[in-house]
């Protein structure tokens, strides 16, 4: 069986690879990945080895060191490495990462909009105002404040690959979970007793009030303090809840001991999914993040977290009818003789079989996750204002549309990115899709 | 036909349900508080001086007014010690610190006179005849009374306890104001009072009430009759169209929403209308023959139109099409000249004198909904052409043509057709970033505008108003699905 699947997603991956597109797109992904990680290296304020007073010293590395050199005369210089400008140091040795700046710092010397192109200044340690030496000099340009624009835009690259990932990653955890719980047990694939049914709906308001409504000023308070204190509180409210519902299913399990309470009905698993699927689906998504974003503090993870909420209906649909399409196969049917546990039989043998309709889907929505990330922050609706991301620069070229610059880069960026998750869905549907590899033949 | 309807509505009952339920969850759960954005005497100022009694009771008075003293639902969960009668709060931070105090003793009585004790202290300072006291005690009764204000806010017996001591202390300088030390020992024992008289076993019981009256009811149905809203004073209830007042103009939301849907609707219908017009005959084009020049080269173009963001289009095209360096073929920003037109513009110079105002917008209104489009008339029409009645209808000698927009089309518009539902609500989303970027007067501009100003009404106002308006999308899709379709009974 693993071999089984495993020739199929070689398969997969053969048809994928011969789609030139899709390859070039997943080339460009990697160089994306690549300047997000390694971010700082390439657009950064300190020098990335520089030689100061015979000592050889790595400032890029420790942002908030500060170092002590000794002078000839005896007496200590103290360099601290967050609050010195060190362009204006007098190194004797340094190497500048290709973009000199980070985002967000000002360059007064060169503010509102310095093209790329155009003639840039430096402000050296006298003060004195001189042409701008070519390993300083703002590569994209700058804003209305002096910041540079190719810093933003590799830092920018963090916020958006992360933002596609974790929305995406929640969204995948939600959508399989539910999915895979809707199509293979369906709506008469969970029996419960009429004992189970009548401790565990008390159950779970009981279990609720005592790990969360008593406990509320102390997890409130808890969570404000945040840290170690917030997670052990919020662990034990967990647990307290869990402990409750577990000892209301063994209670009914002995209560269904009584023929009264061993009569039961169908939990109708399939149809309360499905509904919620169609409830969460037909909401207008952008509207309820803008909303839920005005009045909550601006955070870049409480919208990813609003975005993996939001767009999982689409990974559940697909998944749910893979499983309803699996669940009767044969080798399921042999996993069910063998006596295999429904969990084992969905993770093990189900789910890999079925990720391949949800990867699609996943591709596609990581691409409207970015989308959705930077139209906020263009609208500085939910993003925090300082940090500067591949949308809010966009939104700062509209300030003054002769900083092409500022317009032109960015909005690639985002383009690319886009394109790229867009070009590989797509690949990702043509290789695993038997059906539509039949059609384009036509 | 009305069975149909009938029953896609109750379909939509449940969502429409969780679309309220989700509004008013926001619009509780928003930052501040009513009664200060709306009575502009009520700052909550505590460190400047005392608040008058008139001003006490005129913030309880609207918070009564608005139903804030109300639960907040038809169910309620609470434990025995805090199901009693509330003392009267100002604000919302002061029940909070009274529940706190309750739950510390699960004693909701002894909660309550803690709050007596400090109303009465409080009329003290009022009561000081302040002419005869020299003017350090003067200030230290205005500062008095501001601590005792903000520790009916902290819940916090340690603080209450430590500050009434400090209090007494200060008093004690001067005289004349016993009376205060008399009020400060009096709030001393009903607190000492809250460590006496525990019964903390009652924050253990669960109760569960039902509440007739609750701000959910208040705000979906207002204040008077449910069904009818007759006797309605204060709020006629969202179904009713009443979102109650903004914040920023104090002016009905309803109205400004009326003034602002228009636009909305326009570009939302215009564009959907457009998308269709153009993508239908560019993908059944593509379908008709498949891998040729054309259907690739449309393909490549409407792919990477669908991955173009709308706000980069948008300043893009404004750059390039409404700046006085480059082009100035359109105006930057607006549906109208800035003063307005002209008197005397007659309705066709008005018609002809909006059109260079929304070319660019209907442009980038239209084209992302475009390329989706077109993709699905291309899938879906290929589909169509794999199955035998077209070759059946090919096999009788039928014309290409014939066969294409006579047998193929009809049936491939139906997918099409569902996709309506999804390219509607995309649309309307899509009118935040357009709107805000062309300065039209919509209501995805009015909901940013509201999110900078902090106007939770009209935010609030706007979600509901485009959940209910996307769930009409829906509806419509579904019927026309089933116009297009009559195969399809609905039977489930």
């Amino acid at each position: 069986m693993e071999k089984m699947s495993n020739s199929l997603s070689r398969a997969s991956w053969k048809q994928f690879r011969r789609n030139r597109p899709a390859m070039a797109a997943l080339w460009f992904l990697s160089v994306m990945l690549l300047l997000a990680l390694m971010a700082p290296l390439l657009a950064n304020d300190r020098p990335l080895y520089a030689r100061y007073h015979d000592k050889h010293i790595f400032p890029a590395l420790y942002p908030n060191k500060t170092y002590i050199f000794v002078l000839s005369d005896g007496s200590d210089e103290y360099v601290k490495s967050a609050l010195v400008n060190w362009k204006t140091l007098p190194l004797e040795k340094a190497v500048w990462a290709p973009v000199a700046w980070w985002p967000g710092e000002s360059d007064y010397a060169n503010a509102h909009f310095v093209s790329p192109g155009g003639s840039q200044q430096f402000r050296d340690a006298s003060g004195v105002l001189t042409e701008m030496p070519q390993k300083f000099r703002h590569r994209l340009g700058t804003n209305n404040t002096g910041e540079d624009v190719a810093a933003g835009l590799i830092h920018g690259a963090r916020v958006s690959l992360s933002i596609g990932m974790i929305a995406m990653g929640i969204a995948a955890c939600i959508g399989l979970l539910l999915g895979a719980v809707a199509g293979y047990f369906g709506d008469k694939g969970i029996h419960m007793t009429r004992g189970q049914w009548s401790t565990l709906i008390p159950g779970l308001f009981i279990a609720w009030f005592y790990a969360f409504h008593v406990r509320h000023f102390a997890l409130t308070d808890a969570l404000q303090a945040g840290g170690w204190k917030a997670v052990t509180s919020l662990s034990f409210s967990t647990m307290l809840f869990t402990a409750i519902l577990l000892g209301c299913w063994w209670l009914g399990k002995l209560l269904s001991r009584i023929p009264f309470f061993q009569k039961g009905s169908w939990l109708p698993a399939d149809n309360l999914i499905s509904r919620t699927i169609e409830i969460i689906h037909s909401l207008p998504v952008f509207m309820l993040i803008i909303t839920i974003a005005a009045i909550t503090k601006p955070s870049i993870v409480s919208v990813m977290i609003l975005l993996g909420l939001t767009s999982w209906t689409g990974i559940a649909r697909l998944t749910r009818a893979e499983f309803l399409r699996i669940r009767e196969l044969d080798y399921m049917q042999a996993g069910r003789s063998l006596g295999l546990g429904a969990a084992r039989l969905i993770w093990r043998h189900a789910l890999p079989n079925a990720l391949a309709p949800a990867l699609v889907s996943i591709a596609f929505g990581v691409a409207s996750a970015i989308l959705a990330e930077s139209a906020l922050s263009f609208l500085g609706v939910g993003v925090p204002t300082d940090l500067v991301t591949w949308g809010s620069l966009v939104n700062e070229g509209r300030q003054q549309y002769s900083a092409w610059w500022l317009v032109v880069f960015p909005g690639l960026f985002i383009f690319g990115t886009v394109t790229a998750y867009n070009l590989i869905g797509d690949g990702l549907r043509d290789a695993m899709d038997p059906k539509l590899r039949k059609q384009i033949r036509i | 036909m009305s069975k149909v309807l009938l029953r896609r509505l109750l379909f939509f009952l449940p969502t429409l349900v969780v679309i309220s339920l989700l509004s008013f969850l926001i619009s509780i759960s928003a930052p501040g508080d009513p009664v200060d954005r709306l009575l502009p005497t009520a700052g909550t100022s505590g460190e400047t001086g005392l608040v008058s009694k008139r001003i006490m009771e005129e913030r309880q008075a609207m918070r009564h007014r608005l139903g804030l003293d109300l639960p907040a639902f038809y169910l309620s969960v609470s434990s025995l010690s805090m199901a009693a009668e509330m003392p009267d709060f100002q604000n919302p931070e002061e029940e909070e610190a009274w529940r706190r105090l309750t739950q510390l003793c699960g004693n909701a009585k002894a909660a309550t006179n803690v709050y007596q004790a400090f109303d009465s202290w409080l009329e003290l300072h009022a009561a000081l005849d302040l002419s005869v006291l020299p003017d350090s005690a003067y200030l230290l009764v205005r500062q008095s009374s501001a601590i005792v204000r903000s520790l009916r806010q902290s819940g916090n017996t340690d603080l209450i306890l430590s500050s009434i001591d400090r209090m007494l202390d200060r008093y004690s300088e001067y005289e004349g104001l016993n009376e205060l030390s008399d009020g400060a020992m009096n709030t001393r024992s009903a607190v000492d009072a809250l460590g006496t008289h525990t019964a903390r076993w009652k924050n253990l019981v669960p109760v569960v009430q039902w509440n007739r009256q609750n701000q959910y009811h208040r705000w979906l149905f207002g204040d008077g009759h449910w069904l009818t809203g007759k006797g309605a004073v204060e709020t006629k209830g969202v179904i009713r169209g009443d979102f109650g007042r903004s914040y920023t103009t104090k002016l009905p939301v309803s109205n400004i929403l009326r003034e602002r849907i228009g636009w909305s609707l326009f570009f939302t219908f215009t564009s959907v209308l457009l998308a269709y017009l153009i993508s239908l005959p560019v993908g059944l084009r593509a379908a008709a023959k498949p891998h040729s020049l054309f259907d690739r080269s449309s393909s490549v173009v409407l792919f990477l139109l669908y991955s173009m963001p709308a706000f980069w289009l948008a300043t893009l095209l404004l750059m390039n099409f409404a700046n006085p360096d480059v082009l100035k073929w359109f105006p930057a920003s607006g549906v109208a000249p800035a003063g307005g037109f002209p008197a005397g513009t007659g309705w066709w110079g008005r018609i002809t004198g909006t059109i260079p105002y929304l070319v660019l917008p209907t442009i980038c209104y239209t084209y992302a909904q475009l390329a989706f489009l077109s993709r699905m008339t291309r899938v879906s029409t290929l589909e169509i052409y794999g199955q035998d009645f077209i070759r059946t209808a090919r096999a009788k000698g039928l014309s290409a043509r014939t066969v294409l927009y006579r047998h193929a089309f009809r049936n491939a518009l139906l997918p099409i057709i569902t996709v309506f539902a999804n390219v509607f609500p995309a649309a309307i989303g899509g009118s935040v970033i357009l709107e805000t970027v062309f300065s039209i007067p919509g209501m995805g501009r009015e909901i940013v505008q509201a999110i900078y100003q902090q106007d939770y009404p009209v935010i609030v106002a706007v979600f509901t108003l485009t959940g209910v308006l996307t769930l009409a999308g829906y509806l419509l899709a579904d019927i026309l699905y089933s116009v297009a379709d009559p195969r399809i009974t609905w039977k489930r």
